[in-house]
C-alpha cells in the first residue's frame, strides 16, 4: 500500500474506488434493505475492505488506515452511498479509532488499533442513559477505583449494535462532585467481561438495531481510561470533526425520492398536476440540499474547517427524508395500510420501511432540537 | 451573516460589496422607495442614473459595447448586495436582461446607440419581451417603410421612463426583437400600481409603426431570449436572496434588543428556533444562488437552466418566507408602514413574481428534468 490516495486527482481516485467496490462488494448486499447490519452478516465485504487496506478511511497511514484528506473521503463517503454498499458496524473505525490516535496512549493504540483494522473487535458506543439523552451531562453510570481497577456500574441505553460488538467504550461519571460536564470520563470495556449484560430492543421497523447495556460491579482495568481522568466530555466532544457533515448528507433523502418517482410512475401519478406540485417541492429540496451541502464540501475541499454551522444540513436533510417518506404513504393511498411493501410493475417499493426508518435520524445524532439550540447560540449569537 | 460565498482571489466581489455597501449610506433603499412611492413614479432616475456611474448598469455587456465585460458572478453579488439595501430599481431587467439581448443580437447602429445609452444611464432600455400571462403577444407586419405592430404586452417595469422598448414580436413563422421608442405613435400604456410602491405596466401597440433600422434581430429568438430571461431571473434571485439575508440580519437585532418580561425576546427558545429557521432559508437562498451562478459559468445548458428555475423558486420562497416571519416578530411594530421590515417582504412579493413565480419555475424543472 504505497499509493499516496491524495495525490491522485479527485476523478481518478472516484474511478479507481468504484472499481474496486464493483468487483468486492457482494452483489447480495448491496442496496440492502436494512440499515444496520449485524457483523456476521456484513463479514465478507468487512474483510474484504480489511485485507485492501480500506476499512479505515481517514486513520493515518502508520496505523492502517488509508490517510483521506477530508476532500477525498468525501468521495469515498459519496460513491459507497451511491453503489448501495451496507453500513458495516463502524463504530470502532469512526469513532473508537479517532479517540484513541488523538487520546489514547502508545500502550492503547498498540493493542487496540489493529484489532479493529482486523475485524477481531467490534466496538460499539455508550454514551445515551434513560436519563440522559440529548442532556448527556446528566449521565450517571459510576466508575470507582479500586486498587488497578475500576468498577462500573449502571446503564446505556440507545447503544447502537451492541449485541454484535465485543468491546464498547464508555462514558462514566468519575466525579460525583464536580459540575455535570466535569467529571466524566472515557472507558474502555471489554463486554465480555462478568456483570457486563446486552438486551436489545426492537425498534418500529421490527429490527434490533439497538440495545441496553447494564453494568453491574464490571471491574475494568485502569490502564484503559483514555486521556486524563474527569476529562471524557471534551473528548467525546471532539471525536467527530469533519465527518458532522455526513450527518447531513443527501443519500437518504435521494434514495427515498428515487423511491417516490418510480412508485408515482407507477400509479400515474404524474398525470396529476397536485402530486406533481408536491413532487416538485421535494425534488428541489433535495437539489438545492445538494448545492448547500456542496457549499460545505467545498470548504473541506480547499483545506478549511466546517464551522458549527454545518448543523443546518442535518436538520434539512432529515426532515426532508421525513416528508419525502410521507409523501409515499399519501401516494400508496389504501395500500398505506399495509406493513409490507407496495407491488410495482417489475418490482416492489419499501414505502413503510422508509417512512418508519425516517422517524430516526432526526433524533439521533443530536435531535435537531439540539442542532437549533447549537446554531442559535454558536452562529446566531442569540443570548440565553 | 448569510451571503454569497464564492470564490474572490482578486478581490473584486468584495470591492462590489463595499461600493454598494457605500452607495447605500448616501441612498438609503427604504427612503428612496418611499420617494417613489410617493411620487408615484416608475423610476427614481437620479438613483438609476448614479448606478450608472457607478458601472453597474449594463455591467455584463462586452467591452465592444462599452461595458464591464464583467460576469454573472459578479452580477449576482451585486444584486445580491442591492437586496440587502433595499435599494429598489429595475437592475435585473433594463440592465441584465436588456444587455443579454443586446449582446446576443448582430451589431448594427441602433445596437451600438441603445448599448451606449444604456450604460451611461441616457437610454433607459426596458425589455418587453415576456407573454403577459393573458396569453396576448405582439404580431408584426414587415413594410416598405418599417414595421407594424399590434397586440399587448404586460408586467413591464420603468415603462413611463423607458426610451426604449426591446420588444419581441410575431411575424408570421419567425421573431422580431424590435427596439420600440418609448413615445412611439400607437404605443398606449396602462400603468398599476405595484405592491412594493413602484409602478408596473402593460402596453398596447395598435398600428404602431416602427422604423426598419430599429430591428435587431428575426428568426429563431426562442434560444436567445431564454437564456437571457434566465441571466435576469438569476439577477432576481439574488436580489432576493439578498432581501432574505437583511430580514433575517434585522429580525434577528430586533428581537435581541427587544425586551419582554424582563428578558430579551431572543432568549426564548421557541423564538431562537424560528429565527435559525429563517436564517436556514436564507442561506440555502444563497448557496442555491452561488450554485446557479457556478452552472451558468459551466456552460452546460440544461443544467444551467435547471439551476436558475431552483435559484429563482428558493429565494423567492425564502424571501417571503423570511417577510412574513419577520413582520410577525417585529409584532404590532411590523404592521406599521412607518417600520421597514414591510417593505422587504412587500419587494420580496413583487421580485418573487417576477418572470416566474416559484411554483412555475418548480414545476417546469419537473417536467424539464422528466423529459430528458
Amino acid at each position: 500500500m504505497s499509493i499516496d490516495w491524495n495525490g491522485l486527482p479527485d476523478e481518478e481516485f472516484r474511478a479507481v474506488f468504484r472499481a474496486w467496490v464493483l468487483d468486492n462488494c457482494p452483489a447480495e448486499l448491496r442496496y440492502l434493505r436494512k440499515q444496520r447490519p449485524v457483523y456476521e452478516e456484513v463479514e465478507q465485504w468487512y474483510q474484504a475492505l480489511a485485507e485492501k487496506g480500506w476499512l479505515a478511511p481517514v486513520w493515518p497511514r502508520e496505523y492502517g488506515g488509508m490517510g483521506l484528506s477530508p476532500a477525498k473521503h468525501m468521495i469515498y463517503v459519496e460513491e459507497w452511498g451511491r453503489l448501495g454498499c451496507p453500513r458495516i458496524p463502524d463504530h470502532g473505525i469512526s469513532l473508537t479509532g479517532p479517540l484513541l490516535i488523538h487520546h489514547g496512549s502508545e500502550a492503547q493504540k498498540t493493542e487496540f488499533l489493529p484489532k479493529i483494522i482486523s475485524g477481531e473487535h467490534i466496538w460499539c458506543q455508550g454514551y445515551s442513559e434513560p436519563n440522559a439523552g440529548s442532556d448527556l451531562a446528566s449521565l450517571r453510570t459510576s466508575a470507582v477505583l479500586d486498587g488497578d481497577a475500576f468498577v462500573v456500574n449502571g446503564q446505556k441505553i440507545w447503544t447502537t449494535l451492541a449485541h454484535c460488538a465485543n468491546w464498547i467504550f464508555v462514558l462514566v461519571r468519575t466525579d460525583r462532585e464536580a459540575k455535570p460536564q466535569r467529571g466524566i470520563s472515557v472507558l474502555l470495556v471489554d463486554m465480555t467481561s462478568p456483570g457486563v449484560e446486552v438486551r436489545t430492543i426492537e425498534n418500529l421497523r421490527g429490527e434490533a438495531d439497538f440495545c441496553e447495556v447494564f453494568f453491574d460491579n464490571v471491574r475494568v482495568p485502569a490502564h484503559n481510561l483514555v486521556g486524563a481522568l474527569n476529562d471524557g466530555w471534551t473528548l467525546a466532544k471532539s471525536v467527530l470533526g469533519h465527518e458532522r457533515i455526513f450527518l447531513g448528507s443527501p443519500t437518504r433523502a435521494e434514495y427515498a425520492l428515487d423511491r417516490l418517482g418510480k412508485l408515482a410512475s407507477d400509479r400515474g401519478a404524474f398525470e396529476d398536476a397536485a402530486f406533481v406540485s408536491r413532487y416538485a417541492r421535494l425534488r428541489l429540496d433535495l437539489y438545492d440540499l445538494g448545492s448547500s451541502y456542496e457549499r460545505y464540501a467545498k470548504v473541506l475541499r480547499s483545506g478549511g474547517e466546517l464551522g458549527a454551522d454545518v448543523s443546518v444540513l442535518k436538520i434539512f436533510a432529515t426532515e426532508l427524508y421525513q416528508r419525502i417518506t410521507e409523501e409515499m404513504l399519501t401516494l400508496a393511498q389504501e395500500e398505506a395500510r399495509f406493513n409490507d411493501d407496495l407491488l410495482i410493475e417489475g418490482g416492489q417499493i419499501d414505502a413503510m420501511n422508509l417512512f418508519l426508518d425516517a422517524r430516526a435520524p432526526a433524533i439521533f445524532g443530536g435531535s435537531n432540537e439540539i442542532q437549533r439550540n447549537i446554531l442559535a447560540k454558536a452562529v446566531l449569537g442569540l443570548p440565553s | 451573516m448569510p451571503q454569497l460565498i464564492m470564490a474572490d482571489e482578486d478581490g473584486v466581489l468584495e470591492m462590489l460589496r463595499d461600493s454598494v455597501a457605500a452607495f447605500a449610506q448616501g441612498r438609503p433603499g427604504p427612503q428612496s422607495l418611499r420617494r417613489l412611492r410617493g411620487a408615484e413614479a416608475d423610476l427614481d432616475l437620479a438613483q438609476w442614473q448614479e448606478m450608472a456611474a457607478a458601472g453597474w448598469v449594463g455591467l455584463m455587456l462586452p467591452e465592444a459595447l462599452g461595458g464591464a465585460d464583467l460576469g454573472i458572478r459578479q452580477q449576482a453579488v451585486i444584486s445580491h448586495a442591492l437586496g440587502q439595501a433595499l435599494i429598489a430599481s429595475p437592475i435585473a431587467t433594463a440592465s441584465v436582461l436588456s444587455s443579454a439581448l443586446l449582446t446576443r443580437v448582430a451589431d448594427s447602429p441602433e445596437r451600438q446607440r441603445l448599448a451606449a445609452g444604456l450604460v451611461q444611464g441616457t437610454c433607459i432600455v426596458v425589455p418587453a419581451v415576456t407573454a403577459g400571462s393573458d396569453g396576448e403577444a405582439v404580431t408584426a407586419r414587415l413594410l416598405a417603410g418599417g414595421v407594424l405592430l399590434d397586440g399587448r404586452r404586460g408586467f413591464i417595469e420603468a415603462a413611463r421612463s423607458a426610451s426604449d422598448f426591446l420588444l419581441l414580436a410575431r411575424a408570421g413563422d419567425e421573431d422580431l426583437l424590435v427596439s420600440v421608442p418609448g413615445n412611439a405613435e400607437g404605443l398606449e400604456r396602462a400603468d398599476r400600481p405595484g405592491v412594493d410602491g413602484g409602478v408596473i405596466s402593460s402596453l398596447r401597440l395598435s398600428n404602431c409603426l416602427v422604423a426598419g433600422e430599429r430591428i435587431l434581430a428575426r428568426g429563431d429568438l426562442r434560444g436567445m431570449l431564454e437564456a437571457s430571461i434566465n441571466l435576469a431571473r438569476t439577477a432576481l434571485a439574488a436580489e432576493l436572496a439578498g432581501i432574505a439575508s437583511q430580514a433575517f440580519a434585522l429580525t434577528r437585532q430586533y428581537t435581541i434588543d427587544r425586551k419582554q418580561f424582563g428578558k430579551p425576546l431572543a432568549s426564548f427558545q421557541v423564538l431562537q428556533h424560528r429565527l435559525v429557521d429563517l436564517w436556514a432559508e436564507a442561506e440555502f437562498a444563497c448557496s442555491a444562488v452561488v450554485n446557479a451562478v457556478e452552472r451558468l459559468e459551466q456552460g452546460h445548458e440544461r443544467e444551467a437552466r435547471l439551476a436558475v428555475y431552483a435559484a429563482k423558486a428558493r429565494a423567492g420562497d425564502a424571501a417571503a418566507f423570511v417577510g412574513r416571519q419577520a413582520i410577525h416578530l417585529f409584532g404590532a411594530m411590523g404592521f406599521t408602514d412607518e417600520c421597514d421590515i414591510g417593505l422587504y417582504l412587500k419587494r420580496a412579493i413583487n421580485l418573487g413574481a417576477a418572470l416566474g413565480q416559484p411554483e412555475s419555475l418548480r414545476v417546469q424543472f419537473i417536467q424539464e428534468e422528466r423529459a430528458a
